[in-house]
């Protein structure tokens, strides 16, 4: 890199000067234009310099790439880049092995590829065939249904919660005097045996009596 | 530099060396300096196909500087989000002349090691210029979800918000890497126009087998980090030709158009656009309710739409039916507009060679192209 030794410009300056540049003298407006000269002058030559400067850095970021690009030696000879054995086995093991995963990698992209096309191509055809089954089985209630409905005799009206209400009270009501009804044949039934048995006891006292009286009469 | 001996020997290695080639070169850069393992996927398959098709790109255009220098350029400023420094340069360098000279064998002499020097040295160098040049806006963007909506079985429309202001014309990609997928950058169009708050849409729709778009449109969540590159592509509206519009997307093919209707939308005199959206379900015509609002809305802009698979499937869809080219190409005629066509590859095919067989000129049917030649109309 050019060196560049002349004394520099730094943005203190800059500031230091621009506010002490004297005022022009009296009857003038401004500030004295001997020194903004002088000034520019300085800013000038500045610019120059960091021009140069930055051309100059361009011209060493070329040459290091070139250096990265090509290695420090521009006339590098042909067995530079002939590899040695062991290299040459390190790198095609790694290739062997690359070689491998991508065989791995592309056998299961290949088998989901096909899948997901199988499913695709199927799903039409499921869908489809899911529609007319269902087609077939609404068809089939509605069928059902009227002649259901045929057979049964309309309700005449649709019962409402009070009504429903009512009917259920009725049926309780009902189950109720069931069994009382139930318990009031068993006890008339029981009174019926009870009578019989009377009745049958009695019998066989009086045939007795009558048989004892008439052995009498005979004798 | 000998630009014929060069391509030889690049043959030469090519042929000798096969896949080992790439395979060889990154492990060698691996074992030099393993920190720069982390720098790529688990799986380095893609990452393989890329850099060698960059080398032969690079290599096959070695004599031809005004096509090579724009690529690179592109290429220096793309790895910037990578994390790529100026010392990996010379890292790569000297993994890449070991490889050459291994596979080379007998014919790796101390001129053909010059030539690949000298050619490698100038390509380093415009690329390392190009990521200077660029040093004023950021490497990368880091964003964080704001919001995520599951529009389909496999569609997920994502908002983001990136911590700095990100600039990008309408049309226009970013490379997307999450953390739910380390390492692996996809590239999602900005599915609307730039707004004051600086969020941006991304219509994610999971591709069979990817690696990224499955996490990103099923795991996202709100407060999900994400990394977005500079903005790339040039699927933009060119504002010389003020002929109305015909925009044919596929599916989420629709995010870079639905940006340029916005932009449309912003227009003094907004150019007349008719949109078709196809898809294969109508499932997958994620963004219709929001379409046919702003159809509604802006009396310049028609919306027609389609579904190409099997009628038996979508019974209640009211919409058109067939392939998009079949359904744009029963409409028109399409002549004095431009076209802009986005979708998957074979869709835009079909489509861009319908509308040129129909009679618009390759030139007015623009396609997104993020490859060599970075152009962007059909022919």
């Amino acid at each position: 890199m050019e060196l560049i030794t002349d004394k520099r410009l730094t943005p203190g300056e800059v500031q230091e000067q621009v506010t002490s540049i004297p005022l022009a003298r009296l009857g003038r407006r401004g500030l004295d234009p001997e020194e903004v000269r002088a000034f520019c002058a300085r800013l000038e030559h500045e610019l120059v310099l960091r021009d140069k400067e930055a051309a100059s850095m361009q011209q060493d970021i070329q040459k290091l790439r070139m250096r990265v690009i090509q290695g420090p030696d521009e006339d590098t000879p042909a067995t530079a880049f002939q590899p040695g054995e062991t290299h040459i086995q390190v790198v095609s093991m790694l290739a062997k092995g690359q070689a491998t995963v991508d065989r791995i990698v592309a056998d299961a992209q290949a088998y989901s590829a096909e899948m997901a096309h199988d499913a695709r191509r199927r799903k039409s055809e499921i869908i489809a065939d899911a529609r007319a089954h269902a087609a077939l089985i609404v068809d089939e209630a509605h069928r059902e249904a009227s002649k259901a409905a045929a057979a049964v005799p309309a309700p005449s009206s649709p019962a409402s919660p009070d009504e429903l209400q009512t009917a259920r009270a009725e049926l309780v009501r009902l189950q109720t005097y069931i069994d009382v009804l139930l318990d009031h044949m068993q006890a008339f039934t029981e009174t019926q045996m009870h009578m019989l048995d009377d009745w049958k006891r009695s019998r066989q006292v009086k045939l007795a009596e009558a048989g004892n009286s008439e052995r009498g009469r005979a004798s | 530099m000998d630009a014929q001996r060069l391509k030889d020997s690049f043959a030469q290695v090519a042929k000798r060396g096969g896949n080992q080639v790439v395979l060889f070169f990154y492990a060698d850069l691996f074992c030099r300096a393993p920190e720069t393992r982390d720098m790529f996927p688990i799986s380095m398959a893609a990452q393989r196909d890329r850099l060698l098709g960059a080398l032969a790109q690079i290599v096959s255009n070695v004599d031809n500087v005004d096509a090579l220098v724009p690529y690179l350029r592109r290429l220096g400023r793309d790895h910037r989000k990578f994390g790529t420094l100026a010392e990996h340069y010379g890292l790569v360098g000297v993994s890449l002349l070991t490889t050459l000279a291994h596979f080379a064998g007998d014919a790796w002499t101390d001129e053909v090691a010059a030539d690949w020097k000298a050619a490698y040295a100038l390509v380093a160098q415009v690329m390392m210029d190009a990521a200077e040049d660029d040093g004023e806006s950021p490497p990368w963007w880091d964003g964080t979800v704001i919001g995520h909506e599951r529009r389909s079985i496999d569609i997920s429309v994502l908002r983001v918000a990136p911590l700095k202001y990100l600039p990008y014309a309408p049309g226009q990609s970013v490379a997307v890497e999450s953390e739910l997928c380390p390492r692996t950058w996809r590239l999602f169009s900005m599915a609307n126009a730039p707004r004051e708050d600086g969020t941006v849409d991304f219509h994610v729709r999971i591709i069979d087998g990817g690696a990224l778009s499955g996490p990103l449109a099923r795991k996202s969540r709100p407060g999900s980090r994400l990394r977005l590159g500079p903005p790339v592509g040039s699927l933009t509206l060119g504002t010389g030709s003020g002929r109305d519009i015909l925009m044919v997307a596929g599916s989420t093919g629709l995010a870079p158009l639905k940006a340029l209707i916005e932009q449309v939308a912003g227009l003094a005199a907004p150019r007349r656009v008719h949109l078709f959206f196809g898809a294969e379900t109508p499932e997958a015509l994620y963004d219709l309710p929001d379409l046919e609002k702003m159809a509604a809305q802006h009396e310049w802009l028609t919306l027609t739409h389609a579904v190409s698979g099997d009628p038996a499937h979508s019974p209640g869809y009211a919409g058109e039916r067939g392939a998009i080219a079949d359904v744009v190409s029963r409409h028109g005629p399409w002549q004095d507009r431009d076209a802009y066509v986005c979708g998957s590859t074979a869709m835009v095919q079909a489509t861009a060679e319908r509308l040129v067989s129909r009679g618009i000129p390759g030139s007015q049917v623009h396609i997104e192209d993020f490859g060599w030649g970075g152009g962007s109309t059909w022919s």
